[in-house]
């Protein structure tokens, strides 16, 4: 049934993405951005 | 100094001012650095950090002895040196929100002229830049 096979495809496109949120979300919101130091006894 | 600071696990780029000293460090896009790692890295060029400040981006949590902490990396932490802005954060531990703050992670002791590597380093909260809002 064409209905049937619509609500598959796009079912599986919607695991699909809750899975890739789920591996790259945590690690694209938690770093390190920038660091800076002063140093001394540069020439 | 650039050159062996750019060789170091997740550093993108390094700029130096030799006017002010100051050495600018961008992590790669993953932000998998270590700021101890490259502290000794600049020691092992032949010059003394005075300050190191770190802008990042993560979670607030308790670590077992209670002390509030930064997660950047779900095996990595940097624990607060208490202040005002610490204690302000402290309501959010425990909470899935996530903030961008930025502090300082060493300022060079009067008395050494070289940082002790056995000590963690720990943030001092300078500014909170950015808080995003608690998922419920």
């Amino acid at each position: 049934m064409n209905v049937e096979k619509y609500v598959m495809k796009y079912a599986k496109k919607f695991s699909l993405l809750c899975l890739l949120t789920f591996v790259f979300v945590p690690a694209s919101q938690a770093q390190i951005k920038h660091i800076e130091m002063r140093v001394e006894g540069m020439t | 100094m650039k050159q062996h600071l750019g060789r170091q696990s997740g550093v993108q780029n390094v700029e130096v001012s030799l006017i002010d000293g100051k050495v600018q460090v961008t992590p790669k896009e993953n932000g998998q650095i270590d700021p101890a790692q490259l502290m000794k890295a600049t020691y092992d060029s032949g010059v003394t950090v005075a300050e190191m400040d770190m802008t990042a981006r993560g979670k607030i949590v308790k670590d077992w002895s209670g002390t509030l902490a930064l997660q950047v990396e779900p095996n990595r932490s940097f624990a607060f040196e208490s202040n005002d802005l610490s204690k302000s954060l402290e309501s959010l531990a425990s909470s899935q929100a996530v903030v961008t703050v930025r502090g300082r992670l060493y300022k060079k002791p009067a008395s050494k002229t070289k940082a002790d590597a056995s000590v963690p380093l720990k943030l001092l909260l300078l500014e909170v830049l950015k808080e995003a809002p608690k998922k419920e």
